[in-house]
């Protein structure tokens, strides 16, 4: 099986890179095949508000959405593009037209059929501003889809982009008819007509929402579940209590400070995968004192990262090198990890002009808690060296509309991106849609577009290894540390991964071992 | 003002809860000095520590010492209290001496909307008060003071009312005495009495319900060393370090008894019926 | 208890909810950084805040706002949620429910152990159970309800494992199990009513078993018991009644404060989700709800009051 092999490429990269910390999935072990039929029960801490895929924000509306709808790719668990409404696709050899051929018989759940029109008209609604869809900005830079027939789009890009295929398995990137694309969005606020491998039953967001098998999904031999609830559990340690006591089968994701509880009980299997999840401390660059490299690289010295892993991530994570990739991602490059020199940082911010130290003012917003904690270290850390920092925190809404973007000194919070060149040209590139720094690098500008333009493997990995140094050396934002996705399920649970882009479950491949409950 | 100290300090609430108070404002004051370690430091070996060694009542999840962080956090929780009830106090006061003095219409209309206001309970007010200034210690102070300001009205008016009207007073007013004389020797003595005792025990609240809207997230903010933000901090740690919660839960638990005592004290020493 | 007396009761009950009503929506429209930032989160591009905003009715003049709100809720429509989508009306009167079920729970177990507590006390005065209760009493009263709430579930929860930390199952789905997990909120929250209401008890007592009435009763040659029973502890429940209907007021607090520690969905925890999400709909209906009990139950009490008391005549 595919899946199979994938699995393993993926740990063994895992195992390789980050050490011996990574939690085998069970869909490792060779599976004759997986039992059909039974209902999984899985805990999510929020509710999930939107359904409606193209405005989804938070994992367990991503979750939803994987459930209930496909897109043109979906994510594998070691970061490449799999295909799932198109079959095979093809581009033109300058990477600026993409083709996709599409699965035939494909059906919607209110059984009209999916046709490229419908994939035209989605991704027409993605790129609408006024639809507000985090696709926009994250699906590649694309300026047209059509349907050059029942089962061909072709997508037409601005500028040469390769990572195409992996940016269209983006959460946000899914297929809905045509007619609600061009103008009944609001219609699936509470009803889902999709092509997922689930279809909707019963939607309570406070408490529950269940899901039923589709018949007429496009894998006849998946999905293998009758049934998945998802259940909210606000509260982190009577979610923990919950997968215990064997109330829900799987906890889609487990708070570090329940992990030891759940890796010691019995019958529960606690799963652990290092991912690109980081914080980071955003230094604005276009303002002095941060306008100086010197200042910034003095920062970057004071920091203890294995401790900063120890602080923020209670151990569950790996320490940063000040580049926003990590083992996990495709294109790392491993660099010499940077250690405390508060000597070195004292001789920096006293070239820098600032013999006598420096005061700053630390924003750190209240969603997550681990900001306040990483910007508390950060300020212990530091002090030795001259920094003297204020911790300050703020609520979020305020912080967003205030400080993010704008601010000089501020912790920002991240997910794991699906490529390398999402994640640097989200951030870091000086038109990135979310320029944190402002640092507006020309060189490294161009290392990542040049990296993005070609197919050429070896190329890229150059190329996105000297944009890393670059971050490493410049240091626009100091990323310390990076953290491990937790999750547990039941011992019975079978077939799931823990995937480290965090957003990406793929019940679609779990079953029911033995010793899995009857459910009503 | 000298004998009402000695009556305060014969009752055995009066004695006890003065010095709990003594020593309360001693940590206030000498706080930071008398900490064993700096309550910033950040230990990375000690985190999680329980109490013993160099950690007497233990460590937190970033290994900074409980008991520093403890005696430096009354400086956040006290002076906020006293500084909320005494606004608190002081506009009830001016409210009630007002429908007091206003009798009549104005009176009994200005009563009902303060029975309305009283209608919503005092914590929840609080919180949509905070929702509304925004999260933080200051605007928490404001809202625990606009809280009790009610409460204070009701009790000055009453015992105004109350007072206008004894005999001592009328025959004040029979012997022939001057109004100025009337209002200081008869009435403000006897006015002042209850409102300090009635005072005093609102501090207490104002500790718990600022320990409160800190732990709810919505008064001191983190990384402050608030009693009530550290016991919210440590929830998650329950199961590994239990100790991090029972230190500022007894820190708060003893500040509001000292306060409680005193006020049970002061209302026997400075009981109106033994002035006569 | 005249028509009249009743009559004037609820025009009063009005008058208050209506102030109130008034009070909840003025304070929390006032908010600074809005609902459409908390909405919108990371993809909000100025045109689409707006268009929330034009959709949430933001824009309106607040007496507008409030117009709309208050005839809506006349018609007992309560709003759109901001963070579901859902109306808010249905979700929190089944949250009420479960609050009221709280509640309900906690002033029983206050009633059967805080009275009997507070006679024995005052019967044995002076002596240690005495001390001892007034101790506890103490330091019931000068613990907040979230570290009570805590202590006891490390105690109870962690170390010796008897009951379930936090979490909800209802009732009708299983009834052992949601007794379980409702005990320790039912604990935290009587303890600290437990603790109040016992020492006012006792302090009754104390006061009628000397006074004069009782005092001829003895004379006149009743037993002990009757005296007990007929006559002093009438007199001593009526303040109890007027400290529980106090206390009211504080338990919809300390509900606030147990619900989010046990993770109890109810009301209070409503709210606290509301607030934290900026659902300014969702806000004001829990907060009138909240307000509105309280002024329900203290009518409640008041009646109770004078239905006790012959004696009392209300005008």
């Amino acid at each position: 099986m595919t899946t199979q092999v994938l699995y393993r490429r993926h740990v063994l990269a895992g195992v390789a890179a980050a050490g011996a910390l990574v939690a085998l999935p069970r869909g490792i072990r060779a599976q004759a095949t997986p039992t059909h039929g039974g209902v999984l029960r899985i805990s999510v801490d929020q509710a999930a508000s939107v359904i409606n895929p193209l405005l989804t924000r938070v994992n367990p509306e991503y979750l939803l959405a994987e459930l209930l709808y496909s897109g043109l790719t979906r994510l594998a668990p070691d970061m490449t593009a799999e295909p799932d409404l198109a079959e095979t696709w093809t581009s033109s050899p300058d990477l600026t037209e993409w083709t996709f051929r599409l699965r035939p018989n494909v059906v919607f759940h209110d059984g009209s059929p999916c046709t490229a029109k419908d994939v035209a008209a989605s991704f027409t609604a993605m790129l609408e501003p006024k639809t507000a869809s985090a696709a926009r900005t994250n699906i590649g830079p694309i300026t047209s889809v059509e349907a050059r027939d029942d089962r061909t789009a072709v997508f037409k890009l601005s500028s040469p982009y390769a990572d195409i295929p992996v940016a269209l398995a983006y959460t946000n990137a899914k297929i809905i008819p045509a007619a609600i694309a061009q103008g009944g969005l609001d219609k699936l606020s509470r009803a889902a007509i999709g092509t997922g491998p689930f279809k909707l039953v019963s939607y309570e967001p406070d408490r529950q929402i269940v899901v039923a098998r589709n018949d007429a999904y496009y894998d006849r031999a998946r999905p293998y579940l009758d049934r998945v609830e998802v259940v909210v559990y606000p509260d982190a340690t009577a979610e923990a209590s919950a997968l215990i006591a064997g109330d829900t089968d799987l906890m889609a994701s487990a708070q570090a400070t329940e992990f030891p509880r759940l890796s010691s009980a019995s019958s529960v299997k606690a799963l652990r995968v290092p991912s690109g999840q980081f914080l980071n401390v955003n230094m604005g660059c276009d303002q002095k004192p941060f306008s100086d490299v010197r200042v910034r690289q003095a920062l970057a010295l004071t920091v203890d990262r294995e401790a900063m892993v120890g602080f923020v991530a209670q151990g569950y994570g790996t320490p940063g090198n000040d580049t926003p990739l990590n083992p996990a991602y495709h294109f790392y490059k491993a660099l010499p990890l940077k250690k405390p020199d508060i000597a070195a940082a004292k001789k920096l911010l006293a070239e820098a002009g600032y013999p006598n130290g420096l005061d700053v003012t630390l924003i750190a917003s209240d969603k997550p808690s681990t900001r306040t904690q990483l910007g508390v270290a950060m300020r212990e850390m530091a002090k030795p060296a001259g920094f003297r920092i204020e911790v300050q925190t703020m609520p979020h809404a305020t912080y967003l509309e205030q400080v993010w973007k704008k601010g000089p000194f501020y912790v920002g919070f991240y997910n794991m991106q699906a490529t390398a060149d999402a994640i640097f040209s989200l951030l870091y590139t000086s038109n990135a849609a979310w320029n944190e720094t402002r640092w507006n690098n020309a060189a490294f500008d161009k290392l990542v577009n040049d990296a993005r333009s070609t197919a050429d493997e070896a190329k890229r990995r150059e190329l996105y290894a000297q944009a890393q140094s670059a971050m490493n050396e410049q240091v626009p934002s100091v990323i310390p540390a990076f953290f491990d996705l937790l999750a547990a399920q039941r011992s019975y649970v079978q077939g799931y991964a823990l995937h480290p882009r965090g957003a990406v479950f793929r019940l679609d491949f779990v079953s029911l071992g033995p010793g899995a409950p009857r459910r009503g | 003002m000298s004998d009402v100290l000695r009556r305060l300090l014969r009752t055995p609430q009066g004695a006890l809860g003065l010095a709990i108070l003594a020593i309360l404002v001693a940590v206030c004051l000498l706080g930071p000095l008398v900490a064993p370690v700096d309550p910033e430091k950040i230990d990375f070996l000690g985190r999680f520590n329980p109490p013993g060694g160099k950690f007497w009542l233990g460590a937190d999840q970033l290994g900074r010492d409980m008991l520093s962080r403890i005696l430096v956090g009354a400086r956040t929780t006290l002076p906020i209290a006293l500084a909320a009830t005494l606004l608190g106090t002081l506009s009830g006061a001016v409210i009630g001496t007002v429908s007091a003095y206003l009798g009549g219409r104005w009176d009994e209309a200005i009563m009902r909307t303060i029975d309305a206001v009283m209608a919503v309970p005092g914590l929840l007010l609080a919180l949509l008060i905070v929702n509304t200034l925004g999260k933080g210690s200051l605007n928490a102070m404001l809202a625990i003071a606009v809280a009790f300001a009610p409460g204070m009205a009701r009790v000055t008016r009453s015992v105004a009312l109350t007072v206008r009207q004894q005999d001592y007073v009328s025959a004040a007013i029979a012997r022939g005495e001057g109004s100025g004389w009337i209002v200081f020797r008869e009435m403000l003595p006897n006015v002042i009495a209850p409102v300090v005792i009635e005072t005093t025990i609102r501090v207490a609240f104002a500790v718990m319900l600022f320990a409160t809207l800190s732990f709810l997230g919505l008064g001191a903010q983190p990384p402050a060393p608030e009693w009530g933000l550290m016991i919210s901090e440590a929830r998650g740690y329950l199961h590994q370090a239990p100790w991090l919660i029972v230190g500022p839960g007894i820190a708060i638990a003893l500040t509001a008894i000292g306060f409680n005592l005193l006020g049970d004290g002061l209302r026997d020493a400075l009981n109106p019926r033994d002035e006569r | 208890m005249s028509p009249r007396w009743f009559a004037r009761r609820c025009l009063l009950i009005g008058y208050t909810l209506l102030i109130v009503s008034l009070l909840v929506f003025a304070i929390t429209q006032a908010l600074p950084a809005d609902a459409a930032v908390m909405l919108l989160g990371e993809n909000a591009t100025p045109d689409a805040l707006a268009a929330v905003r034009v959709k949430l009715g933001l824009n309106d003049p607040v007496w507008q706002q409030y117009w709309h709100w208050l005839s809506a809720l006349l018609h007992g429509e309560f709003g759109i949620s901001m963070r579901t989508g859902q109306p808010v009306g249905p979700a929190m009167l089944l949250a009420l429910s479960r609050s009221l079920l709280l509640a309900a729970c906690s002033l029983a177990l206050m009633l059967a152990l805080a009275v009997p507590l507070g006679i024995v006390a005052a019967l044995r005065r002076g002596g240690p159970a005495d001390i001892g209760a007034s101790i506890v009493s103490y330091l019931g009263v000068s613990l907040p309800e979230f570290v009570t709430a805590t202590l006891l579930l490390i105690l109870l929860a962690d170390r010796l494992q008897w009951l379930p930390a936090t979490g909800y199952v209802p009732l009708s789905e299983n009834f052992t199990d949601g007794l379980r997990h409702l005990a320790l909120p039912v604990l935290t929250v009587s303890l600290i009513l437990i603790a109040h209401v016992s020492r006012m008890v006792r302090s009754e007592m104390v006061d009628v078993l000397h006074s004069d009435y009782v005092r001829a009763a003895r004379l006149k040659g009743l037993s002990g018991a009757a005296v007990l029973f007929r006559h002093a502890l009438r007199n001593a429940l009526m303040p109890v009644i007027t400290i529980v209907a106090l206390d009211v007021g504080y338990l919809l607090g300390g509900i606030i404060v147990v619900e989010e520690i046990f993770a109890l969905p109810g009301i209070g925890r409503q709210l606290i989700v509301a607030i934290e999400t900026r659902d300014l709909p969702a806000i004001q209906a829990s907060a009138l709800i909240m307000a509105a009990t309280y002024a329900v139950a203290n009518f409640l009490a008041d009646v109770a009051y004078a239905f006790l008391d012959r004696r009392i005549r209300y005008e």
